[in-house]
This record gives C-alpha cells, sequence and structure tokens, in this order.
C-alpha cells in the first residue's frame, strides 16, 4: 500500500516538470515514427514480400509472408552471374568512393573558404558567405544538373553544352558522367555545408589559443596542425561522417549523372539507385530492404563513431570562451588575389548553375542560340505527362501551380511542425542534459537524418499498405508526416545547441517569481535566442520545398508537388521545362530565405551550428 | 637588459583611438602595471608590445631590437620579441595534458627531451600542480588552470612576461593568494613584468610602477606610492584610494609663487604648495583631501555624523557639511551616533589644489584655517 502511493507521488512529482513530459510524450512519438517503421523494414528483409518474390526465390515451403534468410544470402553471396558483386558489392564500393571523394571536396572547399572568412582579413567577407550558401540551398540534384549542363558535348551525343559553346573544348565521357562528375557535384553540394559546420567552430574558438602557440615561438604551419586542426577536428569529424553518410545514400545526383551508354565503362550504378531498382522490380523487394539496412547500419556506425569521438575526456567544451579581440591573420598582398579568386569561384557555383538552368530553359537545341524559345514558359500546348491539364509552358499549367501551392503549404507546415519539435526537444534535453531518456530522444530525433530519404520513404509507403494505416495512402497527411520526421534533426539540433547556450538561471529566474511553463518558454526562452530558433524552423521549411527523392514514391496523382512534377517533366525528356521548374524551386526558395533573414536575422548557416 | 621603449604609439580601430600618443621607457626587471578602467586600452596596448596587435603609429623597442616601427615597415612577429604572455581566459589548449600544455614552448625552442621533462617537473613543482600533469585541462579547477597557464607562460624562461588580468577569474581568496605568488615571482626570476589590471588595489600592491591610463592616453607613469600622494589630476587621484579622495569644490586667489587663498566649505584657507604651484585657469578649483588627513574630533569646521563603518583596524566615518559629504578615516574601531554633531580639521601635508576646468594638479601642501 505505502509502496504504490511512493511511486504515485513520484510519478506525480517526475510528471510535474515540463521537461520530463516532453522527455516521456517525444519518446513515444519517436518510438512510433522511426522505430516502428524501421522495424517493419528490418522484418520484411526476413520475410517473404508478396506472391511474386515467392516464385523468384523457388523454395520449398516458401511462400508469401513466410520468414527467409534468402535476400541476404543472395544478396551478399550469391556468384551466380556476379550477382552479388554485381548488385551490391560494386556499386555498395563505388558509392562509398563516390562519397569519399565528395567528403574531400566539401571539406577542403568549404573549410579552406571557412578559414578565410573567420580567421583572415579578407575583404568580401559577406559577399563570399552570402553566395557561398547558394548551393546548399539549391536542390541537391542542381549541381549534377548545372554539371551536365556545363561539361555536355555533342562528341559523346549528349548536346552541346556551355563549355563547348564557349571554349569548343569537349571533355571526355568519364568527365560528364560517372563516379568522379557524382562525387564532384555532391562535394559542391555539401561544401557550404562543411563550411557552416567549421565556421562555427572557428568563430566560437578562442583566437587567444592560437595567439598563445604563436608567443611561445611556434611556427605558423605547427599552429594550424597542433592547435588550429585539432581544436576544429570534433567539427571536421561530424562534417566529414554528415557528407559521406549523405553522400553513400544519396538518390537524385547519381540518378541524374548515370545516362552514358553502358559499355562506355562510365556506367555508374550507386547503391542507393540499386535499392530503388530491386525494390521496383517487385520480386525482390526483400533485397532492396537489405540493401537500405545496411545503408543505414553505415550510418549510424557513422554517428556512433561521431559521438564516441566527440565525448572524449580532453573535452572541446573549453574552446567557447569569449575572447575579447579576435585578430586576424593578414594576409598582406595577397589579400586581393585570393579575394578575387574566392568570389570568382563561389560566384561561379552560385550563380553560374542558375544561368545555366535559365539558358536550357530558353533553347530549343542546347548551346543554339538560334533557337531560343519561351515556349516551355509560356506555351498552352498540351504536354501528354501522367498528370491532367499539364502543359509545355510550366507558367501557363494549372498542375504545376497547383502542386507549388501545395508544396508550399506542405513546407510551412513540416516547418512549423519539425521547428516545433525541434525546440521542445532541444529544451527537454538541455534540461535533463546527461539522462538516458533525454539521450534517447536526441539521438532517435537525429536518426531520421541517417536514413537515406529514398529508404525513408519506402518505408512509409510500406507502412500505407498495411492494414489499418491505407487510409494513409496518398494523402497529404501522409507527406507531413513523413517530412516533419525526415526533416527534425535539423531542428532539434539548433533546438538543442540553442537551448544549451541559455543557462537554467534564466528560466529559474521566471519560475522563482512564479511565470507558468507556456509563458517562460514563449515570453523568455524564445526571445532570447529567436535568431537561432527561426533558423530552426528555416532549415525543414527550404529542405522540404526543394525534396525529391523523399516524395517521389509517396505523392499520389492528387498531391503532386512542384518536385514530383519536374521529375515527370525530366521523365518524359522535356529538359528545358524542367530546368525551368528547378530555376522556380530555387529562386522561391532563395527569396524566402532572403526575406526571413532581413526580417528575423535568423539564416541556414546560423542554424547548423550545432 | 630588455628595457622597454614606446614612442608615439597609436592605436586606431577605424576611427576610434583605443591608444593615443602612448611613450613610456620600462626599465629592466621592473613590475610595472597598467591600471584604468574598462575600455581604457590596456589589453591593446599590452597586446601591441607583444606584437599581436599592429599598432597604427609609432615605436616599440624591446633591449636593442626595434620590433615595430610604423615608418621604417617594422614588425618582428610575437615569437621572435622572446616574451611570455599570460592571457586573461589562459587559453590553455583543450585538447593537450597539463604536461603537454607546458612542454609545447619548449618543444619549439627544440630543447632535448630529458631537458624539457625536467623544466616541466620543475614548474609542475613550483607551481603545485604536479598531480595533474596527465590531465586535460576541462577536468581542472579555475585556479588549477591558471597556475597551469603560469607554467605555460614560464617553462621557457622568457625576458619579458605580459599578463593581461590573469587573476580576475578567480575568487577573492586564490586572488590574493596569487598576488603575493606573483610578486614571489618576479623577485625569483629576473624578467620584466607587465600587468594589466583595472583593480586598483591590485596595481598598488605588485607594482614597482604604475600606469594610469583613461580613454587611450597616459595620465600618470610613476611608482604606487607616488601615484598615490601626488596624483597627477582628478581622475588619478579619483581612481587610487580607497576609500576615495575627498573632492572640495571652492574658489583660490593665489597670493605668491607657492601660497594661495582657497576658499572651501565656506571657510577660507591658506594653502601652501611644497613646490611653485601651477597656473589656474580660473578661480574654482578643487581641494583634494584624502581621508586620512581629516583629524576629527577637534578644529575650527562642524559636520554631523552620517554613518560611520567601523572595519576592525581602522573605521570610515562620513559626515555631512552643509550639502557637502566628507570621508575621513580613524585609526581603531570606533563608533560613533549617526547624526551626532562632529567638529574636525585638515592636517598633514598631502593635501592636492586641482584646477576645476583642466583636472590638473595645481600644487600639494597643507591648509590651515584662516
Ligand atoms: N578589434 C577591435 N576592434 C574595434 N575596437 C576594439 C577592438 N579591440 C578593442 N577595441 C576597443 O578599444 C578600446 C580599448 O580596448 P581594450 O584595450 O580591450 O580595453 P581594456 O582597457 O579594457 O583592456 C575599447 O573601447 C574597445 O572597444
Ligand atoms: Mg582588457
Amino acid at each position: 500500500m505505502r509502496n504504490k502511493k511512493t511511486l504515485g507521488n513520484s510519478l506525480r512529482a517526475y510528471f510535474s516538470k515540463p521537461a520530463n513530459v516532453i522527455t516521456v510524450i517525444f519518446l513515444i512519438v519517436l518510438l512510433l515514427t522511426v522505430v516502428l517503421p524501421l522495424s517493419t523494414l528490418l522484418i520484411g528483409s526476413f520475410k517473404v514480400n508478396g506472391n511474386q518474390e515467392a516464385i523468384w526465390i523457388d523454395q520449398d515451403g516458401v511462400e508469401d509472408g513466410s520468414w527467409t534468410f534468402h535476400h541476404w544470402i543472395e544478396l551478399l553471396t550469391s556468384k551466380e552471374y556476379n550477382y552479388a558483386s554485381t548488385k551490391f558489392w560494386a556499386p555498395l564500393g563505388g558509392s562509398a568512393l563516390m562519397a569519399a571523394l565528395a567528403c574531400v571536396v566539401a571539406v577542403l572547399f568549404g573549410g579552406v573558404v571557412a578559414w578565410f572568412i573567420t580567421r583572415s582579413d579578407l575583404p568580401a567577407k559577406k559577399f563570399i558567405s552570402t553566395v557561398f550558401v547558394f548551393p546548399y540551398i539549391m536542390p541537391s540534384w542542381s549541381m549534377a544538373m548545372f554539371w551536365e549542363n556545363f561539361f555536355k558535348n555533342t562528341e559523346i551525343n549528349a548536346g552541346m553544352g556551355i563549355l563547348q559553346s564557349v571554349t569548343g573544348i569537349c571533355v571526355p565521357e568519364s568527365m560528364v558522367y560517372g563516379l568522379v562528375p557524382c562525387a564532384m557535384s555532391l562535394g559542391l553540394h555539401y561544401a557550404p555545408f562543411a563550411y557552416i559546420l567549421i565556421g562555427g567552430i572557428l568563430r566560437n574558438m578562442d583566437a587567444n589559443l592560437e595567439e598563445a602557440a604563436t608567443v611561445l615561438k611556434a611556427s605558423r604551419f605547427k599552429i594550424l596542425y597542433k592547435v588550429t586542426l585539432p581544436i576544429v577536428l570534433p567539427a571536421l569529424v561530424s562534417t566529414v561522417l554528415l557528407v559521406f553518410s549523405s553522400s553513400i545514400s544519396s538518390f537524385t545526383v547519381p540518378f541524374f549523372l548515370n545516362k552514358s551508354s553502358i559499355n562506355s565503362g562510365n556506367n555508374f550504378v550507386s547503391i542507393s539507385v540499386q535499392m530503388r531498382n530491386l525494390i521496383n522490380t517487385g520480386f525482390t523487394k526483400g533485397q532492396g530492404y537489405v540493401v537500405a539496412i545496411v545503408l543505414m547500419m553505415f550510418s549510424i556506425g557513422i554517428l556512433t563513431l561521431n559521438n564516441w569521438f566527440t565525448g572524449k575526456r580532453k573535452s572541446f567544451t573549453t574552446v567557447t570562451g569569449k575572447s575579447g579581440q579576435v585578430s586576424l591573420v593578414k594576409l598582406g598582398k595577397a589579400r586581393k588575389v585570393i579575394a578575387v579568386i574566392l568570389v570568382i569561384i563561389v560566384a561561379f557555383f552560385a550563380i553560374m548553375p542558375l544561368a545555366s538552368f535559365a539558358m536550357e530553359s530558353l533553347l530549343e537545341v542546347p548551346g543554339d542560340w538560334s533557337s531560343f524559345t519561351l515556349r516551355y514558359w509560356l506555351s498552352r500546348e498540351v504536354f501528354e505527362g501522367s498528370n491532367k491539364g499539364d502543359t509545355i509552358g510550366i507558367l501557363m499549367s494549372p498542375t504545376m501551380w497547383k502542386a507549388m501551392g501545395r508544396s508550399l503549404l506542405l513546407s510551412v507546415l513540416v516547418s512549423l511542425v519539425a521547428g516545433s519539435f525541434g525546440i521542445l526537444i532541444g529544451y527537454a534535453v538541455a534540461r535533463k542534459r546527461g539522462s538516458k531518456a533525454a539521450t534517447l530522444v536526441s539521438d532517435l530525433a537525429f536518426l531520421p537524418y541517417l536514413i537515406p530519404s529514398m529508404s525513408f520513404g519506402a518505408v512509409y509507403l510500406a507502412l500505407s499498405y498495411t492494414k489499418g494505416f491505407t487510409w494513409l495512402d496518398g494523402s497529404f497527411i501522409l507527406l507531413l508526416l513523413v517530412g516533419s520526421i525526415k526533416f527534425m534533426p535539423f531542428a532539434s539540433r539548433t533546438g538543442t545547441s540553442a537551448m544549451l547556450q541559455l543557462s537554467g538561471e534564466i528560466e529559474e529566474a521566471a519560475i522563482v517569481i512564479g511565470v507558468p511553463w507556456w509563458k517562460r518558454m514563449t515570453r523568455v526562452l524564445f526571445p532570447i535566442q529567436k535568431s537561432s530558433f527561426i533558423s530552426g524552423y528555416l532549415l525543414p521549411f527550404i529542405s522540404c520545398m526543394r525534396e525529391m527523392s523523399l516524395f517521389v514514391l509517396l505523392a499520389a496523382s492528387y498531391t503532386t508537388l512542384v518536385t514530383t512534377v519536374l521529375q515527370e517533366y525530366s521523365r518524359t525528356g522535356l529538359n528545358q521545362a524542367s530546368n525551368a521548374i528547378n530555376l522556380l524551386i530555387i529562386i522561391f526558395v532563395l527569396v524566402i530565405q532572403f526575406a526571413v533573414n532581413k526580417l528575423t536575422g535568423a539564416s541556414i548557416d546560423k542554424g547548423v551550428g550545432g | 637588459m630588455p628595457k622597454i621603449i614606446l614612442e608615439h604609439v597609436t592605436k586606431r580601430f577605424d576611427k576610434f583611438v583605443a591608444v593615443d600618443d602612448l611613450n613610456m621607457v620600462i626599465e629592466d626587471r621592473e613590475f610595472i602595471t597598467l591600471l584604468g578602467p574598462s575600455g581604457c586600452g590596456k589589453t591593446t596596448t599590452l597586446r601591441q608590445i607583444a606584437g599581436l596587435e599592429t599598432p597604427t603609429e609609432g615605436r616599440i623597442t624591446i633591449g636593442d631590437t626595434v620590433v615595430f616601427d610604423s615608418e621604417k615597415n617594422i614588425n618582428i612577429s610575437p615569437a621572435k620579441r622572446d616574451i611570455g604572455f599570460l592571457f586573461q581566459n589562459y587559453a590553455l589548449w583543450p585538447h593537450m595534458t597539463v604536461y603537454q600544455n607546458i612542454s609545447f614552448g619548449l618543444e619549439n625552442l627544440k630543447w632535448p627531451k630529458d631537458r624539457i621533462r625536467q623544466r616541466v617537473s620543475e614548474m609542475l613543482a613550483m607551481l603545485k600542480i604536479e598531480q595533474f600533469e596527465k590531465r586535460y585541462p576541462s577536468e581542472l579547477s579555475g585556479g588549477q588552470q591558471q597556475r597551469v597557464a603560469i607554467a605555460r607562460t614560464l617553462a621557457p624562461e622568457p625576458k619579458v612576461l605580459f599578463m593581461d588580468e590573469p587573476l580576475s577569474n578567480l575568487d577573492a581568496k586564490l586572488r590574493l593568494e596569487m598576488r603575493t605568488e606573483l610578486k614571489r615571482l618576479h623577485a625569483e626570476t629576473d624578467s620584466t613584468f607587465v600587468y594589466v589590471t583595472h583593480d586598483q588595489l591590485e596595481a598598488m600592491t605588485l607594482a614597482t610602477r604604475i600606469c594610469l591610463m583613461k580613454d587611450g592616453v597616459l595620465q600618470q607613469y610613476d611608482p604606487p606610492l607616488e601615484v598615490y600622494n601626488n596624483p597627477a589630476n582628478l581622475f588619478v587621484a579619483d581612481f587610487v584610494g580607497n576609500p576615495t579622495m575627498n573632492f572640495l569644490p571652492g574658489t583660490a586667489r593665489v597670493l605668491d609663487e607657492t601660497h594661495a587663498e582657497v576658499t572651501v566649505l565656506g571657510r577660507s584657507f591658506l594653502f601652501e604648495s611644497d613646490a611653485p604651484l601651477g597656473k589656474p585657469e580660473g578661480e574654482d578649483v578643487v581641494l583634494g583631501v584624502r581621508p586620512e588627513f581629516i583629524r576629527l574630533g577637534s578644529g575650527g569646521m562642524e559636520g554631523k555624523v552620517y554613518a560611520a563603518l567601523p572595519a576592525g583596524m581602522e573605521t570610515t566615518v562620513q559626515m555631512t557639511m552643509g550639502d557637502q559629504l566628507v570621508t575621513s578615516v580613524e585609526f581603531g574601531s570606533v563608533d560613533y551616533k549617526a547624526n551626532s554633531p562632529m567638529r574636525f580639521e585638515f592636517h598633514g601635508q598631502g593635501l592636492i589644489l586641482f584646477d576645476k576646468k583642466s583636472g590638473k594638479k595645481l600644487g600639494r601642501g597643507s591648509a590651515t584655517q584662516r
């Protein structure tokens, strides 16, 4: 009896703290939205999924729904026609190589720019840092599209690209399609991400740490590799790991740059493209799930490694000590030269893609200015795609506009849900620092980041076919759910780091004068870290607006999004129209990002700083 | 050996002048404090001498070497100036152990391994931090971190040691202890110390000479007692000393080279200066009287006790006379009732006469009531 009473009391005491309530609620929500779908995926990889698959496996006693190790064994070990090698190991190896290359490009490019912006007296910093993040704001396939637009040439039967039309140079096919171009476009896309992470640490890093080494007669080089690098190493490692795990499972880029003829040797099937093929054939679904699980294990392993690495004894927490003066490294005579070079490079990768999309959308024959046309923007001709009512001119297509509106609505809702969840999670994690439950919530909330978009979509697709959930199939709610969960990691990271910067005393000062929790959140905590929190809303918005692979499997004909419309145009070969839509999306996202930045001071480079 | 000379050193951040035409000579083995309110340019000055900040104009010489000259375009890097620098926030490298933090500078000097080992042990023992050798900075308390920072700075035996408010992050007790340690350190090593602080007591107790600054301009550069007894202007007089000096506004009429008739507190005094009087810019003056130069219990002035603050060894007594508050310090513990009448007078040779308009000192001496 007494025991029961104390249990009741301690439960009541536990739930009287908002942080505990939030922790418990999110634990449940995340178990349902992240862990449950993932386990269906896991189970699916050990089961026969459908009759087609049962026939394909062709073993005694194997029927739809029975347990089997066949998917794993076949995909990982089968030597018949080199099956395991061509379907799994080669694509995996190729993708890993691509991801590693992308990391090198992103970290070198992003890191060097970050160093110049935060540590030197480079002129034109504002311009460089603003424009440098453009490629990250663009949809991830934009760089791939630009790469193709730039390098393609008539020698490889791909139409005239910018390089050829300007200089007449025709690069070999391996520079236009295949592994290296994929890696380059991914690297360029993620370089701003590296810049944001590394720059954040460099900016917070006490300049005195380097000066102390200078005074103790360490050479510049020695300071760099004995002091600066070790201190930014956690950020560097985080960047490498995140870029690696995003790149290895990237679908759109390899999908886009995989156009070369099979026999040219530049044919590069990435593991994610392979996964989609396996799932789509209908009789190897289980094997597709195996790939998804392997990719996720990669990511989870990477996350664990990352946590182990940043959680070590030589805690880097002291790094954030505020330093009064930051003395910038004098670049001397090189100052102007470096600035000019950087401005050109940065502007090239930020503005040229836009220009190339515009150009592509305006030319009937790529590279041929005499074929200038506004047809793909303004024509009312009917376009025979799968979406009824499409016209060739995208601005005239009611479907396009409806999809645009829907994308916008979806992105706004996703950003509201993900952003608010992120703040709440950040609050719980910061207040309950170190507790097991809070750590679990924070890890679970980050997990969706590491699940390849494509597999995440697939998981929810599977869920919407499951009994009891069929009402989700193709619905807007489903898109909202998937989007909110998938883009929550950004918001929860931002929320957590912003909350951690607020000392508990700030809230306690309000508690002692009896301000209720809700008011403390909205009137005290939120205003103080306003710009960080708003960044937590902005990131999911931008990511959702430009997302394709996540939604491509889920959007039904009555819930098309602007990116799925783009895909439809691209699939049917109307390259001009898909370029036009891409340009439209980018401009849209850029305008919104600038408007929010001007109005609230929030920006995406503040967001990821966690 | 290393004598430091600053000539016309000026530092501008855009239009804002942080340090304005600073001239000073720091002799070998001195313990100099740069003193002044927050934002007056102390850190900037220190960093300029150390080479971490580039002056806009001027010339800095350390020992026989010109380390900076804006006209000749000389700017020697901090690494070549043979200095040590103790940062306000210690700036310990978080990824290195205590041992590695201390040995880093010695490795840069290419010392042999066993000598490094020996020197580090010596430093660890001297600062009583042997047991922390293998720890990382985040595992140490503020005071311990500070000792590590000192050990790291001293290990290469720099000839000149710069310190930027090294004690400001410590609690009061530890601060007092470290102050003593620093003074001993100065006696034991034969380095020159340049020390930044905004705490006048710290400056008074540590320094051989104080360099007092305000808004980037040097106010006075003298030994502590000289600054205390013979402040160059109202700002210095006000900044140094606790409780602060009494500033009594009034008028003055110069009688001859060393005498003036001064009217303050509604009474007339004969001020006798021990040196020729400066020339006032007008009639208005301020008579500066340190609390210890006010004797209670007798004399021609009468005030009302406002508050008495006994602190054991001495008692601070505040009185009102008209609308002027007057502070005095009595030796021993005495208690006076609030609002009781109290006679008092000025005594001693240490009264200072300031020109009100310029704030400059006119003379120092005695004032007798007429
Ligand atoms: N890097 C800088 N850029 C602009 N102003 C600066 C910079 N460093 C210092 N200042 C300004 O110069 C003045 C003197 O600073 P400082 O030397 O740090 O003062 P303190 O006496 O408190 O150490 C301050 O007003 C400060 O704001
Ligand atoms: Mg300072």
